[in-house]
């Protein structure tokens, strides 16, 4: 459906009445509509930016417990209605957006119970518990769940577990995978599971759930484990002339048993715009940063293959940021040291604390930086694959290699494991001739066509170098709809497990259709 | 029989007579997999074999799948640690193999040890093991899996995806219901020399508490001992890691000062002593080990912020038999030995009969 205000269907209304009769509270208000439509994902930015909408769901509700969501999900099954289950919207890869219509179930009221328990070391919180919130609430305590994705300001917990989100500090503290020690949530056919937080047989129902993008199940709370929270950092920015070298001494750090809360390892590109190096940034890429200078901009990445090229030419550094946590400030610098030690033997010049900080305070701030660049016509599309130590500096040349002709490409290597890390690519291309504000209907759909082909050329380049590589295709942000396509280069005979699995939790198809390939 | 042995000859694999039953022995993961798709399509009965695995014979009328031939080690990456190796690989030659490239598996439970990677990674552990920082993790990267129809899944080795549903899932822990093992990526750390540390606590509860203060703290050592005696007891712990175990001792020691006292009489193999009587291995929370008699003796493995894997003993104990009725009794779960193995709560007491219904006539491999 496309058109500039959505507006209630009779199949809405009526779903919304029937809803409403279960004590649930659902809405069709136009702007509820609208805000259902559409996540994070750079193509529902284009939307926006179209002013266009082309999944429009039939209804929004929000129920306020598992018992709700469970009366919700019996109703929609008894009359085949698709449910999209959604949380911040913080989603990258349109997993959350609703293409076949139906009930968007928001689970932001699902915020009960929120119990805090330090001596057992959990914290039971509701799916719908915002990220910043639960954060602040255990800062108080002294306690943390050691979980700050980018998204932390707006996402929720649930959000999480549909993903499997991992956060800055996953090395230390791994993904949200590692941090669940059990979950409720409602399958397809409305019963409640409860996994069962000890010891239990047969394969474990709570990682099988983990990051099945509404697709199986919707999350209503869960237990998580928290840690008491460290009482200091510390942090280093350290500079290494080759990529290789950076790469190889962050694993020999981790080999060696340490565990930074933070690392991050910038290519080249994503030095030069950190605001950590102190290298002269030149002016164009700063206006590439920052979305400044729409025209120059749009000019620039017209020309996606000499911009890589430029920055090719340029001084070629990658910048490493260490940060340690511990109760004493003697304690993180202890292990902190240990690590420079090693980085030094790798040719890593340390450039003392005062980058790493001012990286640590821009980090957060990058997502929201994105707006300006779609306003000034460009897409920008965050991929993150994953893969082993010995394979990610070929994986990173594949991507890049794959995608330079297509939009400038930078990346950064982070979520480091002792086995291998992720690889997050952006790709800032340009979206083509009519995807401006104020376009009549008809251009404005014929500008997001172009625009979408445009991203999905890029982001489909990128996939697939991944995918050629044996990269695994996401890390942390899921599959969504936009990378649903190289699924089964992924999973292989998996797709028949992951059907099977389907077809247990949700017989009837109701759950999120159209993701995963499901 | 002759319909199905026919059918199991063609898949390449070596058959013999096993009791009423047959023993069927693959000679590589293409002949598993036809061998699977066979017992699938005359749903038979199946038991699955390793090597370094319990003895067992063939099912009546059914098969005994042998992986015995299944034991190639193909690679062993020290310098991003991974092993590529087929399930029918013993644990004891991983570690081997892993040893000589200056790497190890850690310590794991002496049931896991014994057997094969295929039902390490099948059985009640799942796999896991304590990783730094308190925590548990599994130790496959990934599996390749043959499913019923003789196919084979295999996920990409990353250490950590989010393509949907961790599909590894459905094999690790599955007991080879839903899906076999054929191979798998196995994470290895670098061997070490071990950091042992003692330190005298006034009974079984306290030294339990004070390892449990530990592990929230993120200092969870690799293994662990609690001795239990008439004065008390004595806590042994080690460390791992080439530039973190020093650290995390002296941490560790600083967070004891005031639960217990240094017990440095105590000799450096404390820890590494074997087992006496008739143990027990469990899967444990603090609460079931501070449970354990006073008289106990408890081996630790895989320990992480909420419990731990452990090996129990009664040295008086009659039996090990005894033992598993004491540990119950504690709360634990008994995985080992296998004939006294508790079942333990499945998708049933998670109100996901159904689904698991559902689930296994889809996948499961038998009838």
């Amino acid at each position: 459906m496309t058109g500039r205000l959505p507006s209630a269907t009779a199949k809405g209304k009526a779903l919304r009445r029937e809803i409403a009769a279960l004590d649930i509270a659902a809405s069709c208000e136009s702007v509820d509509l609208w805000a259902a439509s559409r996540d994070c994902s750079p193509a529902a930015m284009l939307w926006t930016q179209a002013r266009l909408v082309p999944h429009l769901p039939d209804v929004v509700a929000w129920p306020e417990n598992a018992e709700q969501v469970s009366a919700l999900v019996r109703f929609a099954a008894e009359r085949q209605v698709p449910v999209v289950a959604v949380g911040g919207g913080t989603g990258i890869a349109g997993g959350a957006v609703p293409v076949r219509g139906g009930i968007v179930l928001d689970t932001k009221r699902l915020v009960r119970p929120l119990r805090i328990d330090g001596e057992r070391g959990s914290v039971d919180a509701g799916a719908g518990v915002n990220g910043k919130r639960l954060d602040e609430l255990l800062a108080q305590e002294r306690l943390t769940l050691g979980h700050a994705p980018a998204s932390l300001r707006t996402a929720t917990v649930g959000g999480w577990l549909a993903t499997r989100s991992a956060g800055l500090l996953s090395t230390r503290y791994g993904s949200v995978a590692d941090m669940v020690l059990s979950l409720t949530a409602v399958d397809g056919t409305g019963e409640i599971l409860r996994t069962l937080d000890g010891p239990s047989a047969g394969p474990d129902l709570a990682q099988l759930l983990l990051g099945s993008e509404g697709t199986l199940a919707v999350f209503t709370e869960a237990r998580l484990r928290i840690w008491p929270r460290p009482r200091e950092r510390w942090l280093r920015a350290l500079r290494f002339d080759s990529l290789g070298e950076a790469l190889a001494a962050v694993r020999e750090a981790l080999r060696a048993g340490l565990r930074p809360a933070i690392v991050r390892l910038h290519d080249p590109l994503d030095t030069l715009l950190s605001h950590a190096d102190p290298v002269h940034v030149p002016q164009p890429l700063k206006w590439l940063a920052e979305g400044a200078q729409a025209e120059a901009l749009r000019l620039a990445l017209k020309a996606p293959l000499v911009l890589n090229r430029l920055v090719d030419a340029l001084a070629a550094s990658s910048l490493v940021v260490l940060g340690f946590e511990a109760d004493s400030e003697d304690d993180a610098a202890e292990e902190g040291e240990a690590a420079l030690a090693i980085c030094r033997r790798e040719r890593g010049e340390d450039l003392g604390a005062a980058p790493a900080e001012r990286w640590l305070a821009s980090m957060h701030r990058a997502l929201w930086r994105q707006a300006p660049l779609f306003a000034a016509g460009a897409f920008v599309e965050t991929l993150d694959f994953a893969t082993t130590w010995d394979r990610a500096e070929p994986l990173y040349q594949a991507v890049r290699g794959a995608a330079e002709g297509l939009a400038l490409v930078r990346a950064h290597f982070d979520h480091a494991a002792r086995e291998g890390c992720a690889v997050e690519v952006s790709l800032v291309g340009h979206v083509g001739a009519g995807n401006g504000e104020g376009a009549p209907v008809k251009e404005a759909s014929a500008g997001l066509e172009e625009a979408e082909r445009r991203l999905e050329a890029a982001a489909g380049a990128a996939l697939s170098a991944a995918a050629d590589e044996g990269a695994t295709i996401s890390h942390h942000s899921g599959v969504g709809a936009s990378r649903q396509v190289f699924l089964r280069r992924e999973l292989g005979e998996g797709m028949r497990q992951l059907r099977a699995l389907k077809r247990a939790f949700d017989p009837r198809g109701i759950l999120n259709p159209g993701k995963l390939l499901l | 029989m002759s319909a199905y042995r026919d059918d199991l000859a063609a898949t390449g694999a070596a058959l013999v007579d096993d009791g009423e039953g047959l023993r069927v022995t693959p000679p590589s993961t293409a002949s598993l997999g036809r061998a699977v798709a066979v017992v699938r399509a005359h749903r038979l009965a199946l038991h699955v074999r390793g090597n370094g695995d319990a003895p067992a014979n063939a099912p009546s009328g059914g098969i005994l799948l042998d992986l015995g031939s299944l034991d190639r080690i193909a690679s062993v990456d020290a310098a991003t640690g991974i092993a590529r190796v087929e399930a029918g690989c013993s644990v004891a030659a991983l570690e081997s193999a892993a040893r000589r490239s200056g790497c190890t598996l850690g310590p794991l439970l002496p049931s896991v040890r014994a057997g094969s990677v295929g039902a390490w990674l099948a059985g009640p552990t799942r796999g896991s093991r304590s990783v730094a920082g308190g925590r548990r993790q599994t130790a496959a990267l990934t599996v390749a899996a043959v499913l019923a129809d003789g196919r084979i899944a295999e996920g990409r080795a990353a250490p950590a995806k989010a393509v949907g549903p961790e599909l590894d899932h459905l094999a690790l822990g599955g007991s080879g219901d839903l899906c076999i093992i054929a191979a798998a990526w196995i994470r290895l750390h670098p061997a070490t020399l071990a950091m042992p540390g003692a330190w005298r606590c006034s009974s079984v509860a306290n030294a339990v508490a004070a390892l449990q203060r530990v592990c929230e703290h993120r200092l969870a050592p690799a293994r662990a001992r609690i001795h239990a005696g008439p004065d008390g007891a004595i806590l042994g712990m080690t460390w791992e890691g080439l530039e973190s175990a020093a650290m995390e001792r002296e941490r560790a020691a600083r967070i004891l000062r005031e639960i217990c006292a240094p017990a440095p009489e105590v000799p450096p193999n404390f820890v590494r002593e074997p087992p006496e009587g008739h143990p027990v291995e469990v899967d444990a929370r603090w609460a079931n080990l501070m449970a354990w008699s006073a008289l106990g003796d408890v081996h630790l493995f895989g320990l992480h912020a909420a419990g731990s894997f452990a090996v129990l003993c009664l040295p008086e104990a009659g039996g090990a038999e005894q033992c598993a009725a004491v540990a119950r009794a504690a709360g634990a779960r008994v995985i080992a030995p296998r004939r006294l193995r508790d079942a333990g709560p499945g998708w049933e007491a998670a109100g996901a009969g159904a689904v698991w219904q559902r689930l296994v006539r889809a996948l499961g491999v038998t009838a």
